[in-house]
């Protein structure tokens, strides 16, 4: 280590330093503006909360920029509506209309082939947001982007999340891994692209959780049922025992749900370090430092803030999760500013609205 | 840790400045990383000089636009130059500042009308949006050509592919009866329905379907006469379209949650009417039954059959949709008895051959098929 950012435990390349109190203003704002137009301000309201969390996330010596509009976020949505909306609503209404005249097998492959077309759509559509979200990011006035426009990482991503599928799930982490790897690698910033290299076999320990839960839940929870029953005869006999059987079965359906969102919690944890783990970007290393408990902490924190909030504290979530994402995004290595020159990629001029109608997030 | 490192640069130099004019400035050209720290000066007509030992640029005023503020300084960009960022500090002369663009907090709009006011006239603007939207259905659907229902429906539904049940003294018992109840010149259409449940729909497209369960329960005819009268009310009285409007509506809302079409044209059936809408339909079902001299006591007689078994307030059975929504089965039954004139001997409507004809129906079309999709 050397240079400016020299010594010991010296500060994260990447450091937050936006505060909720600034943040309020805009997310009440926002909530206003969005409710007394009937939703349509959420795309300017989506900018404004990303101009300020970007502009409070300092990468080593400057600070991100982020340069999209609410306009053309609003084309973005307009856009999707007419050549993807327009479309799946003829195709099935005809659906529905060749299966009132008789003909259910045309009726039925029109809305299969709809239902592909989505399948497909939700692919390029995780790819188009990285690509919109990196276009619209500065650093010290440079972007980043991509040349592809997704279409063929649509087809990876219909048959990789298939076969992913088909041996009981066992190959969800290597689909998992390979998609993030062949959508970084096509993403640039700069004039240098992104590097992925994330390997399944890291996470696939963690992934077998999901199989050995069942087992290991289901005794686990008829020993809670017994013990309720237990309680309840001791407490008030036959009556008690149905009451605390009740109550042990209620157990065993908290502990089965919390039981596999833990599980859930700690696979991705273990794969967002693997994956950004294995992300470079010429010679800087990202790594992502969450640990299962600290994602449990932020899931159990968005959980109360709404609960006690009535709801308001939704608002709130936008500002924790990207606080939480720069808090443990870690870089390492040396960017050459002479040489780091601005990106060649186009740039579209609408943004997310693919993504923006399926409602998914970006990374 | 990550390290940004380029070529390190000294400037010393010193010239006059007018200080109402000028302050300190970074930018980033947008072609490199590399951060130029000078000044920016007014040149005094319509641009502004950055200076700086590493890079010279003019940037016409107008060229600039405002992107945010951070603490104690303010960013700009260009227009023409997209990836250009000017950084200013926040506290300047107000002779520079009066030249730069102004900021902009929520959107130009909003901006220009303030926060409040803008708040309220969009809320003003969303009400009416929403009292129109939620009303449209009361009054576009009455004014609807008939033609274009009645093309609407033919796409969404057609003829239903052999699923209605058709024989040939069915079928003619079955006009006879509309004739009584539709003196219209262009006939809805009625057709028996291969189901097996108590019930009758208006569909769009003037398109009535009366269920078997329903003709096969049926006392006498007159008590089918009444039912179908009632649905032809909800065609010509246009609440067909009243209701897909609505429930296209409804969709439009949810859109996402559940848009299939298909659930659209028999969302209208199950959806039923308003309570108005079916007092509008039973007083044209009473107006036809007495001009083509048909007893109402027959759809009495159902009414009174259906609050026996579903209750008087008609809602204890709500897969019934047709009895759910419909007013109290016992009021109507008396508005029916009510209608009839006292000592009349009416005619039957159909003859006792008629009506075996059409209560047989489902069972002698050999190829009827089953309507497996409600």
């Amino acid at each position: 280590m050397h240079g400016k950012y020299d010594g010991e435990g010296g500060e994260s390349a990447f450091v937050f330093e936006g505060t909720w109190r600034e943040f309020a203003p805009i997310a009440f704002t926002n909530l206003l503006l969005t409710i007394v137009t009937l939703g349509t301000y959420r795309f300017w309201a989506t900018t404004r909360e990303r101009q300020y969390l970007w502009s409070r996330s300092r990468f080593v010596d400057e600070h991100l920029e982020w340069a999209g509009t609410g306009k053309e976020l609003f084309f973005g949505f307009m856009i999707v509506l007419v050549l993807f909306g327009l479309p799946y609503f003829i195709i099935s209404f005809g659906a529905q209309a060749l299966i009132a005249r008789g003909y259910e097998e045309i009726g039925a492959a029109l809305g299969v082939l709809a239902f592909v077309a989505i399948f497909y759509l939700m692919g390029v559509a995780r790819f188009r947001a990285l690509r919109y979200r990196l276009s619209r990011t500065r650093w010290r006035g440079i972007r980043g982007g991509s040349d592809d426009p997704g279409f063929v990482f649509g087809l990876s991503y219909m048959w990789k999340t298939i076969v992913g599928w088909l041996p009981l799930g066992l190959l969800i982490p290597w689909s998992m891994t390979s998609l993030w790897n062949e959508r970084w690698n096509k993403m640039s910033f700069g004039p240098y692209r992104f590097e992925a290299s994330a390997e399944a076999g890291g996470v696939f320990a963690r992934f077998l959780l999901f199989y050995l839960a069942p087992f290991i839940l289901f005794i686990g929870g008829l020993f809670m049922a017994a013990m309720g029953m237990l309680a309840g005869y001791g407490i008030g006999g036959e009556d008690g025992m149905a009451l605390g059987g009740a109550f042990g079965i209620i157990g065993l359906i908290l502990f089965f749900y919390l039981g596999l969102g833990l599980i859930a919690v700690a696979f991705y944890a273990k794969f967002y370090r693997e994956v950004v783990g294995a992300t470079r970007w010429k010679d800087l290393d990202f790594s992502f430092e969450a640990s299962t408990l600290e994602w449990v902490k932020l899931l159990v924190g968005d959980a109360l803030l709404v609960v006690f909030t009535l709801g308001i504290g939704l608002i709130f979530l936008s500002y924790r999760h990207w606080k939480f994402f720069i808090t443990h995004l870690e870089a390492s290595g040396e960017i050459l500013l002479d040489e780091l020159t601005q990106s060649t990629t186009r740039t579209a001029r609408h943004g997310e609205g693919l993504l923006d109608a399926f409602d998914m997030g970006a990374i | 840790m990550a390290r940004a490192c380029s070529t390190p640069s000294t400037w010393a130099r010193s010239e006059p400045m007018d200080d109402s004019f000028q302050v300190a400035a970074s930018w980033y050209d947008g072609h490199s990383a590399v951060r130029h720290e000078g000044h920016a000066r007014w040149d005094g007509g319509g641009q502004l000089l950055l200076d700086a030992p590493t890079s010279q640029l003019a940037v016409p005023l107008d060229d600039l636009r405002f992107g945010e503020t951070r603490g104690e300084h303010v960013f700009y960009r260009r227009e023409s130059e997209t990836d250009f960022r000017l950084t200013l500090p926040a506290d300047m002369p107000p002779g520079l500042a009066r030249h730069l663009p102004e900021k902009s907090e929520y959107g130009a709009w909003i901006d220009r009308l303030g926060l409040g006011k803008a708040a309220v006239i969009f809320a003003a603007a969303s009400a009416v949006a929403v009292a129109l939207f939620m009303t449209a259905p009361e009054w576009l659907g009455p004014r609807v050509p008939e033609s274009w229902e009645r093309n609407l429906g033919q796409a969404m539904i057609g003829d239903f592919g052999g699923r209605l049940c058709s024989t040939p003294e069915g079928d003619a018992a079955l006009a006879k009866l509309l004739d009584e109840v539709d003196p219209a010149t262009t006939q809805v259409n009625a057709g028996v329905a291969n189901i097996d449940m108590v019930n009758a729909v208006a569909l769009p497209g003037g398109q009535v379907l009366l269920f078997d369960g329903l003709i096969q329960q049926a006392e006498s005819p007159e008590e089918l006469a009444g039912v179908l009268a009632h649905e032809v009310g909800h065609v010509r009285e246009r609440h067909v379209m009243t209701a897909l409007l609505r429930q296209f509506g409804m969709s439009v809302l949810l859109a996402g949650a559940n848009s299939g079409v298909g659930d659209t044209v028999f969302g209208v059936a199950s959806m039923g009417y308003s309570r108005d809408a079916e007092r509008e339909a039973d007083d044209y079902a009473r107006a036809r039954l007495a001009e083509s001299d048909v007893s109402p006591l027959g759809a009495a007689g159902f009414f009174e059959r259906m609050a026996e078994e579903y209750g008087d307030d008609g809602e204890s059975n709500a897969m019934t949709g047709w009895l759910a929504s419909h007013p109290a089965a016992g009021e109507r039954a008396r508005a029916y008895r009510n209608a009839a004139k006292e000592g009349a001997d009416y005619p039957p409507v159909l003859s006792e051959r008629e009506f075996v004809a059409l209560q047989s129906m489902c069972e002698d079309d050999p190829d009827v098929e089953e309507f497996d999709f409600f």
